[in-house]
């Protein structure tokens, strides 16, 4: 029944394809161009500017690792880096202790994980790559795709609307059948571009290292909001031109400049005096119909070391699916009602 | 195979009444022309009947049945203004047809295209204008449907496929298929049609099978020796649908008994009285031209 949409679907997603085939392709040179460095080490040292005396050995441990330590006796310095292959590096770096390293530190920055801790005088940094990636990372990324996706096929009614309701209001089933179908497939075309979008990251990352995913902490959670976010803003625009018979384009171009205006707006003090808080409060009441005011950038770690969101995380995921289905209701109600 | 009942539909657009009162019934298996003039209301009709646009009121019946989604398995509609879509191929229409209804034949659906010279894997948009038509033509036709509801369907066409669409739309009457049409080219609807319903401001002017409405329907023509003639109220009778009259000429247009009113004439003084065979167009153009002028005028020579 709905087989205009999944061809409308279909050739969006040919279009993201395309994209996502041409990030895979510079990434791939880019690969190809750092091969030396990224497989041997010994091109990467020699590109490093090494302390006057200082000495560098290599070694093959017994489970195939290569081993490089470059010792710096001067700054008493020691740098051992472990190259696993396609399995990273693990790379130990002991130095005598200074005011740089007056603190414990640790980050994790996308598979790179970065200790810093002190043993005696010594400060010991411990570099480890291909950690496992926060899901969260991917889906934020893939999200960005979903969100372009959305956008594009977030106008189905009214593009029917637009010189095709004989066809579509003629078809063997009821108008809110359609609809619904209709919605699916666009949904359906959603998800599609996340996973798109993930398989292509993933294929760049492989090109680099073994792929190993956290699914721990918020990044469940953050899976849900991933999908939930882009539905409730297809629903937005949805519903925003479901009785529209051209000029659609316009609503869903502005949208985005719309919607990120109200948060940002909802967001920034405006004072205390009164038509600062007037102003203030209009935007913030407006920004509860935003779906985009409920994605929340806030991450923290846990005790375990896995990303946290924020307190109210889930009533956020909860209202971005309630506002999508509230949004869809009202876009089919609204075609019901067409007429041609 | 099936019958459309059409009773009091009445459609307004704000202050404008596109459709008042209109009452019809389509038998089945017929082919039934609708005629009027431009903004007479038949596309709204078509729509009324599709449900793509509400009636105010009025009902419209299939088989005795109100319009239901699982009606439009039986109802092939093709509109007045393509309806294709502009990114998609012929071909991929074809495809949506099939997935959309239970019996439509994909292999008739080539065979039309084939026939009307289009290639299946063109693009909609680079289609001609007649070519679009003949697309929707042939997708409909290819639905096997019961009922043909066909807004001028042979737009933009050339007169070869034009008569191939004539012929198309006799061939699935002859099925069984119900066919409604409505068409400026008065030929052809005096070529396809069985019955007509002339629609002129919403109201229905004239409705009947095309034979009998030929042939009651005749002109009484004749000529007095000078304008200032009296009809003597004549135009007064109710077989006179109308009269019109043209220097020292009158016309009668009768619905009966034109002998009669030859008789009448001719003891009025008026030499080379005769009747005139009408042809469709002549009863379409009687039927929706304003008479009450003409009436007037000459109901006023004689008074």
């Amino acid at each position: 029944m709905n087989y205009v949409e999944w061809l409308r679907v279909r050739n969006t997603l040919r279009v993201l394809a395309i994209v996502l085939g041409a990030f895979i392709l510079i990434v791939l040179v880019l690969r190809i161009s750092f091969n030396q460095y990224i497989t041997e080490d010994n091109a990467f040292i020699k590109h490093i500017k090494l302390e006057p005396g200082a000495t560098v050995s290599q070694s093959v441990l017994p489970d195939g690792t290569k081993r490089t330590t470059i010792k710096s006796p001067s700054d008493n310095t020691t740098v051992v880096i472990d190259n696993h292959g396609i399995n990273g590096r693990h790379i130990v770096i002991t130095e005598p202790l200074s005011k740089a390293h007056e603190h414990e530190h640790r980050a994790v920055i996308g598979s790179v994980v970065y200790n810093e801790r002190n043993v005696g005088k010594m400060a010991v940094t411990t570099i480890d790559t291909n950690g496992s990636v926060p899901f969260l990372y991917y889906m934020a990324i893939a999200d960005l795709a979903a969100f372009f996706i959305a956008t594009v096929l977030a106008a189905p009614f009214a593009r029917e609307s637009d010189g095709h309701l004989e066809y579509a209001l003629t078809k063997p089933v009821s108008r809110e059948t359609f609809a619904v179908s209709v919605i699916g497939a666009d949904l359906a075309g959603i998800i599609a571009a996340s996973l798109m979008t993930i398989v292509a990251l993933l294929l760049c990352q492989a090109m680099f290292e073994v792929p190993s995913f956290d699914f721990g902490g918020v990044n469940t959670s953050a899976i849900l909001m991933g999908i939930a976010a882009p539905f409730a803003w297809y629903g937005l625009l949805a519903a925003s031109t479901a009785s529209l018979k051209r000029g659609y384009g316009a609503i869903l171009g502005f949208a985005w400049p719309v919607a990120i205006l109200v948060v940002v707006f909802a967001e920034i003090p405006w004072g205390d005096s009164l038509v600062g808080q007037l102003v203030h409060n209009v935007f913030w009441t407006i920004s509860r119909i935003d779906p985009l005011s409920y994605i929340s950038f806030t991450v923290d770690e846990n005790s375990a070391g896995q990303l946290t969101g924020p307190p109210n995380f889930a009533p956020r995921l909860a209202i971005e699916f309630a506002l999508f289905l509230i949004y869809s209701t009202l876009a089919v109600v609204q075609w019901r009602r067409v007429e041609a | 195979m099936s019958t459309i009942s059409i009773e009091n539909l009445r459609k307004t657009y704000g202050r404008y009444t596109a459709i008042d009162g209109l009452s019809v019934a389509i038998p089945e298996g017929c082919v039934f022309g609708l005629l009027g003039p431009n903004g007479a209301g038949k596309t709204t009709t078509f729509k009324c009947m599709l449900g793509l646009a509400r009636a105010d009121s009025g009902t419209v019946l299939y088989d005795g049945k109100p319009l239901e989604p699982s009606t439009f398995e039986r109802i092939a509609y093709v509109p007045e203004r393509s309806v294709l879509y502009d990114w998609m191929t012929v071909a991929e229409h074809v495809e949506m047809q099939r997935r959309a209804y239970t019996k439509f034949s994909v292999q008739r659906a080539n065979e039309l295209l084939a026939q009307f010279s289009i290639d299946p894997h063109k693009k909609a948009r680079a289609l001609s204008k007649g070519m679009r038509t003949a697309t929707m033509v042939a997708l409909a036709i290819a639905r096997e449907a019961d009922m043909l509801i066909l807004d001028e369907p042979t737009s933009g066409l050339d007169p070869i496929n034009q008569r191939h669409v004539l012929n198309l739309m006799i061939n699935e009457s002859a099925r069984g298929a119900t066919i409604i049409f409505s068409s400026h080219q008065i030929g052809q609807v005096e070529r396809a049609a069985e019955r007509i319903a002339v629609i002129d401001k919403g109201h229905l002017a004239l409705e009947g099978a095309v034979d009998d409405l030929k042939a009651d329907r005749k002109i009484v023509e004749g000529i007095f020796p000078d304008e200032s003639y009296a009809l003597n109220g004549v135009a007064n009778d109710p077989r006179i649908a109308r009269a019109d009259r043209s220097g020292r000429i009158v016309r009668l247009l009768t619905t009966d008994g034109a002998p009669e009113f030859v008789n009448k004439l001719e003891a009025m003084g008026a030499s080379g009285v005769r009747i005139v065979d009408l042809n469709l167009e002549d009863i379409f153009l009687y039927a929706v031209s304003p008479s009450d002028a003409t009436a007037d005028v000459v109901e006023g020579a004689g008074s």
